[in-house]
């Protein structure tokens, strides 16, 4: 595979006709929430650039970013995958297996050398020199150092990239942590966070990148603005109740099933930033919320030592408890304590005067 | 009833817009303490509500909108409290801490409120004061901050999240955010309680005018306060007024 196609030469290739190859552009074009003026340019980058060689890393974590990545609607996985980039290593998605697939990575590094996108899904296990996390018989921190060397780019898919993932949470016994940690700031890295990110979101960011050849444009955080501009509270369908004051109670309360706020049920949409109200999951059919179920914040570093889940603000502070009981206590005390010290100042007030009185008796009259 | 006939000065302290600011400050943070519990545990109808027949009052969008605007009252008051600080050496009564006086009138003012002491130095304001108000406008400013980056983080790509958006990042993450400035919430009030004792306390220890001096601006004391030299002029002595005598119940106040 030494000159690599285009997408359109693989649609030649494989017989796609023209018009379905410009829908999937009008949808990529859409999906990468880009404005459809974009069209045309969409089109020519598609007949132009070469397919991006991504190399698909996976670490520390459960694969469930793989799951979510392959119902991605639009575009299609199938059509990513197979016709919009040239995935030559992965450890989920490939027939291959053993040496010859671990020396096909190594080819591939070296031809393509800092060409290539690097994908990784999962934290990497730092404690005992990484032996928590092995691919390949090596350590998955060397592995990762190895390729990210000669990478253009990095995308840090799932929590466990972003942030370290579920394994960190504390005590973190394997040591795990992020990608960016390991690789430092040296390369371009974007950050697409989520337990697991939403499917459009993970295909839209590379596609971005396959056809326009640089990464969408990022936050302060280093996530894709377009995906991760909102909050879910902000985009949520039943802020319409919040604002009301209607919320449930319980999971099993009228308010529940009516689909009111579910704020008091320790939802996380006031401090998330994610798609999921607007692009929703599996095609748009629901997300969390829509439900039924709070949301649990996993696009945000560290949500799982945020827990629990179903309390807001895991009821009012981690190791205090209710800041609201643990206030009007203090506040009480405070009261009592300033009383008290009135009445001792008012004793004392009246032994200084009945010594002033004695020291010297014509002031007072 | 016991009369006291020693002669009082008249100290001139605070500007208008000081006097205004504080007020201001006053009436704002009760409405932002108790909207903002009501942020947190929201009042609700119950499941039996219905949405057309929903009271006004439970609408935690008016809670929300009430906490914002007095946030943006509050913050805009702060002009008044600048200004009069530029104006007004009477404004600018603020911790001399690299001062070696200061430390020894603070231990000597702590040892008078421990009950050690009979009675401490008159001061226009004493240091421990001095220092709680570091205190207060410190927490003041925390709140400002976290309060920001949350109400401007609705759109982080803005101007507004540029601005305040990075109080997140000190914090680690917008869920702790929200508890800090809860925390930070009880922490005025109980800085509240304190300040509202120590004024009544002054007034009825010192009898030197403490509580309507946030009203009219001066203070009335006996004794030539220690930190007196802070709001005169080296020559003239027209910011504070008259030097004649003036006897308790008769002063002259001045604007
Ligand atoms: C939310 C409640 C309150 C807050 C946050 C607050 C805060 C403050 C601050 C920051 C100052 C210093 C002003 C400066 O130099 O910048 C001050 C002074 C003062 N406040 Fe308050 N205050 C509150 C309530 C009250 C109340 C209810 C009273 C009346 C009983 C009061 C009486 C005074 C007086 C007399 C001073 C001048 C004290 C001095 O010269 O040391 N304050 N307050
Ligand atoms: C002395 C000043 C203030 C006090 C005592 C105060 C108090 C509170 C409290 C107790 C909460 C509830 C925390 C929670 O559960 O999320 C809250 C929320 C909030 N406050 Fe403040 N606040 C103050 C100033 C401000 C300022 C200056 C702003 C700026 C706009 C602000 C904006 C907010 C926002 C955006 C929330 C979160 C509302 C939500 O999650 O729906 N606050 N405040
Ligand atoms: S369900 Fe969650 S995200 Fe939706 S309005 Fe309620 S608190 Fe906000």
């Amino acid at each position: 595979m030494d000159k690599l196609e285009t997408m359109w030469d693989v649609c030649l290739r494989k017989n796609i006709k023209r018009r379905s190859f410009l829908k999937s552009c009008a949808a990529l074009t859409s999906i990468m929430g880009l404005n459809m003026d974009m069209l045309s340019k969409v089109v020519a980058a598609a007949e132009k650039n070469p397919l991006p060689v991504v190399i698909w890393l996976h670490g520390h974590e459960c694969t469930g970013c793989d799951e979510s990545f392959l119902r991605s609607a639009t575009p299609l996985t199938s059509d990513l995958v197979l016709n919009s980039i040239a995935l030559e290593y992965s450890h989920a998605l490939s027939a291959a297996a053993g040496e010859p697939f671990e020396e096909h990575l190594h080819q591939t590094m070296q031809q393509y050398a800092g060409k290539y996108i690097l994908a990784v899904e999962g934290a990497v296990a730092t404690a005992e020199n990484g032996i928590y996390c092995m691919t390949g018989g090596k350590p998955f921190v060397s592995v990762l150092k190895e390729v990210a060397k000669n990478a253009a780019v990095i995308i840090e898919y799932g929590a466990c990239a972003t942030s370290g993932g579920i394994q960190a949470a504390k005590p973190n016994p394997t040591g795990s942590v992020s990608v960016r940690e390991i690789v430092g700031n040296s390369k371009p890295i974007v950050k697409v966070p989520g337990c697991p990110p939403i499917p459009e979101v993970m295909t839209g960011v590379v596609m971005h990148y396959a056809l326009f050849g640089k990464l969408p444009p990022l936050d302060n955080e280093g996530r894709p603005k377009q995906f991760y501009g909102n909050r879910i509270h902000d985009t949520c369908y039943r802020r319409p109740f919040f604002d009301t004051g209607m919320f449930a109670e319980n999971f099993d309360d009228a308010g529940s099933k009516a689909g009111w706020c579910l704020y008091k049920l320790g939802c996380r949409g006031p401090v998330t930033y994610n798609s999921c109200g607007n692009l929703r999951w599996w095609n748009g059919l629901s997300y969390p919320i829509q439900s039924g179920h709070g949301c649990i914040g996993c696009s945000n570093d560290h949500f799982w030592d945020e827990d629990p889940f179903y309390k807001r603000l895991p009821e009012y502070g981690p190791i205090l408890g209710d800041v609201d009981k643990i206030g009007a206590a203090a506040v009480g005390l405070t009261t009592a304590g300033v009383a008290l010290h009135g009445a001792m100042s008012v004793v004392q007030k009246k032994k200084r005067q009945a010594a002033e009185e004695k020291s010297d008796g014509k002031k007072v009259e | 009833m016991i009369m006291h006939e020693e002669p009082r000065k008249v100290y001139y302290l605070f500007s208008p817009f000081l006097r205004i600011f504080h007020w201001t400050m006053v009436i704002c943070i009760s409405f932002l303490f108790t909207t903002g519990l009501l942020i947190t545990k929201p009042a609700s109808g119950g499941v039996s509500m219905e949405p057309t027949f929903g009271n006004i009052l439970l609408s935690l969008d008016l809670i929300r909108n009430i906490h914002f605007i007095a946030a943006f009252i509050f913050v805009a008051a702060f002009i008044l409290r600048i200004y009069g600080f530029v104006i007004n050496k009477g404004d600018r009564l603020f911790p001399r801490v690299w001062k070696a006086e200061f430390w020894q009138s603070m231990i000597e003012v702590s040892m008078h409120y421990m009950l050690l002491k009979p009675s401490h130095r008159p001061y226009l304001r004493n240091p421990l004061a001095r220092m709680s108000y570091v205190g207060l406008y410190s927490m003041v400013f925390i709140e400002i901050f976290t309060g920001f980056a949350m109400y401007l983080m609705v759109n982080p790509n803005g101007f507004g999240a540029k601005f305040f958006g990075w109080t997140i990042g000190i914090f680690g993450s917008e869920f702790m955010i929200h508890l800090i400035h809860h925390y930070i919430a009880w922490a005025i009030m109980l800085f509240v309680i304190g300040h509202v004792y120590m004024a009544i306390r002054a007034d009825f220890m010192e009898r030197e005018g403490e509580i309507s001096s946030m009203f009219s601006g001066v203070k009335i004391l006996e004794h030539e306060p220690v930190d007196v030299g802070e709001i005169m002029d080296k020559e003239s002595s027209d910011t504070f007024s008259d030097r004649k005598p003036l006897h308790a119940g008769q002063q002259e106040t001045k604007m």
